[in-house]
């Protein structure tokens, strides 16, 4: 195993753990960690930046005032300091990494030249998430960088059900850029599942695919509705997939790696296995 | 944001190690081997006792004089070096532990009768067996690692880890057998239609029981039975879990038309949605 690692070394591998603990598990692997690791200085120090990232990363949903849908955690809403903004309600709030709380409301104006496309795109997805996702969320960042638009959707559904010994998160990230004029432009998507069982044992399933699509840009209604329908076929034919590749790893893959029974159909005699002997095994005394 | 982190925790072995073995049972089983490997540059002083108690999967290894192949694991090891049940010697070459005479007969018996039972299960594969001696008994391993052969364009792996401890009663005409197995299983796939998807880890369980014994070469038999009845329970849960439940679980977090895994679980759910409807609409006194 060799030598002894730095407190630097012990950092990174532990943020590295940090960085995948599973759906629901966050808790739980942090204070893990922090055991393992025996140095709180050295976690404030330099494990504490992985609490932040792993927020990002799984697009965490939090509750923000004055509304029932949640704001994601993305690294496309962060405005540094802990501070993120929710341009459906057009506020910013402090977010508490550890306590996954915002805090410390204050107003803030989405860029002005992509607001229209934002805003009327998060109107149709959020309808889309009703549809598709029971406990699903969704955000919808706009900036603008001259006459360029982007546009970042992000979904997160999760469900949590730790007495039963199961956490499930599924994410997927939708984006576009185009400068007005463009009659078409590319639309990019990310979607990514994780499902973690563990009564007595560990099993998890980890899956994701990329996906670009080109849409044609009109006005601003019709344009999402378009992305919406693209984001729908595109998502649900992902699940089809992966439900498909279900069926084909338990009818097949499976069953070739081991028998349900003997090609005999019945159980191994084993009084008869014991008395038969291989006839190498007289030189390997 | 970590103003909750102001004392260092004062930290057993024995605390770090049920957080090691948390963990192990939280991380992506996809990583295992450099989980563990990272948790022992983390904790090295509780190398030992990870290394014994955290499963991974089977390394193949060829026996040049024998002309067969060996499983490698923590129980066939002393030092760096690996005891083949073929030969009964350590490479690289090495004075280490070797079962007593007695049980080493036994040894070569039960590698023969596993391999009859792994050919008439698996259909191929490689299998192992090490016993070693205990003060009022023995205790034992037995090896088994199937390689799918990636037909249908998905990679599976079954792996099997079983530890039978057996303790002899009334001067040998008894015995106690405590058993406990582990089966790893990994499927994954890379598809145009579904991306990335794997799905691994493992299931443990155990079994105790006893037997009156009035040959020692009996031990076989009752090893032999209470494997093979403990691998066909392990197979059927893992069907359930692996294409059932993980496919239910993702199917839950979002709501493609066609599939049944979410109505079930909405159907679990529903007793406790009905009780709480009926609780809203109770007239408020």
């Amino acid at each position: 195993m060799g030598e002894t690692l730095t407190d630097e070394e012990k950092a990174t591998i532990a943020r590295r753990f940090i960085a995948h603990a599973p759906p629901g598990e966050f808790n739980e692997v942090f204070n893990d960690v922090r055991t393992l690791l025996n140095d709180d200085a050295l976690v404030r120090r330099s494990v504490s930046k992985a609490f932040a990232e792993y927020n990002r990363d799984q697009y965490i949903p939090t509750k923000v005032q004055g509304v029932e849908e949640e704001c994601l955690i993305t690294d496309a809403n962060d405005l540094s300091d802990s501070r993120f903004y929710d341009p459906r309600t057009r506020q910013s709030f402090k977010f508490d990494h550890l306590r996954r709380e915002a805090s410390e409301y204050q107003p803030h104006t989405s860029d002005e030249q992509s607001e229209p496309w934002r805003s009327t795109f998060e109107k149709e997805l959020t309808e889309y998430i009703k549809e598709r996702y029971t406990y699903g969320a969704c955000t919808v960042i706009g900036g603008s960088d001259a006459d360029t638009i982007t546009l970042a959707a992000f979904i997160e559904s999760h469900k949590f059900e730790p007495k039963n010994f199961w956490n499930g998160r599924w994410r997927s990230k939708w984006s576009l850029a185009f400068t007005k004029g463009q009659t078409e432009c590319e639309l990019t998507g990310l979607i990514k599942a994780q499902v973690h069982y563990f009564e007595d044992g560990n099993v998890q399933l980890v899956s994701s695919k990329d996906i670009t699509e080109t849409i044609q840009l009109q006005d601003e209604t019709t344009t999402a509705k378009e992305i919406i329908r693209i984001i729908r076929q595109s998502e649900d034919s992902y699940q089809q997939a992966v439900n498909e590749n279900y069926q084909v790893m338990s009818d097949s893959t499976f069953k070739a790696l081991r028998r349900q029974l003997p090609i005999t159909k019945a159980k191994i005699d084993w009084t008869k296995i014991t008395a038969y002997k291989i006839g190498s095994e007289l030189k390997n005394a | 944001m970590t103003s909750q982190i102001t004392t260092t925790l004062n930290v057993s072995s024995e605390s770090q190690l049920d957080c090691a073995l948390d963990l192990m049972r939280r991380l992506p089983p996809q990583q295992v081997e450099k989980n563990l490997s990272d948790l022992i540059d983390l904790v090295p002083d509780l190398t030992e006792e990870l290394l014994a108690a955290v499963d991974q999967p089977l390394k193949v290894v060829r026996d040049r004089t024998a002309g067969k192949d060996y499983l490698l694991c923590d129980y066939n090891r002393d030092g760096d070096s690996y005891r083949s049940p073929w030969t009964n010697t350590y490479t690289p070459a090495f004075d280490g532990t070797l079962p007593s005479d007695r049980l080493r007969q036994l040894e070569i018996d039960a590698n023969q009768a596993f391999e009859q039972y792994r050919e008439m299960y698996f259909e191929g594969g490689v299998s192992s067996v090490y016993f070693w001696d205990l003060e009022n008994g023995f205790a034992g391993v037995i090896l088994i690692k199937k390689v799918g052969d990636g037909s249908k364009n998905i990679k599976g792996c079954w792996d099997s880890i079983h530890v039978v401890e057996v303790q002899e009663k009334q001067n040998g005409r008894a015995a106690h057998y405590k058993l406990t197995s582990t089966v790893m299983l990994w499927l994954q796939t890379h598809k145009t239609m579904s991306g990335m998807m794997n799905l691994g880890g493992s299931l443990t369980r155990q079994f105790e029981t006893d037997h009156q014994i009035t040959d020692f070469s009996q031990h076989i038999i009752n090893i032999g039975r209470m494997i093979e009845d403990m691998e066909n329970k392990i197979r059927q849960t893992l069907n359930s879990i692996y294409f059932g439940k993980t496919k239910d679980i993702l199917n839950s977090l979002r709501n493609s038309e066609n599939f049944q895994g979410r109505i079930r679980l909405q159907q679990a759910n529903f007793t406790g949605e009905l009780q709480s409807a009926l609780n809203r609409t109770r007239p408020v006194e």
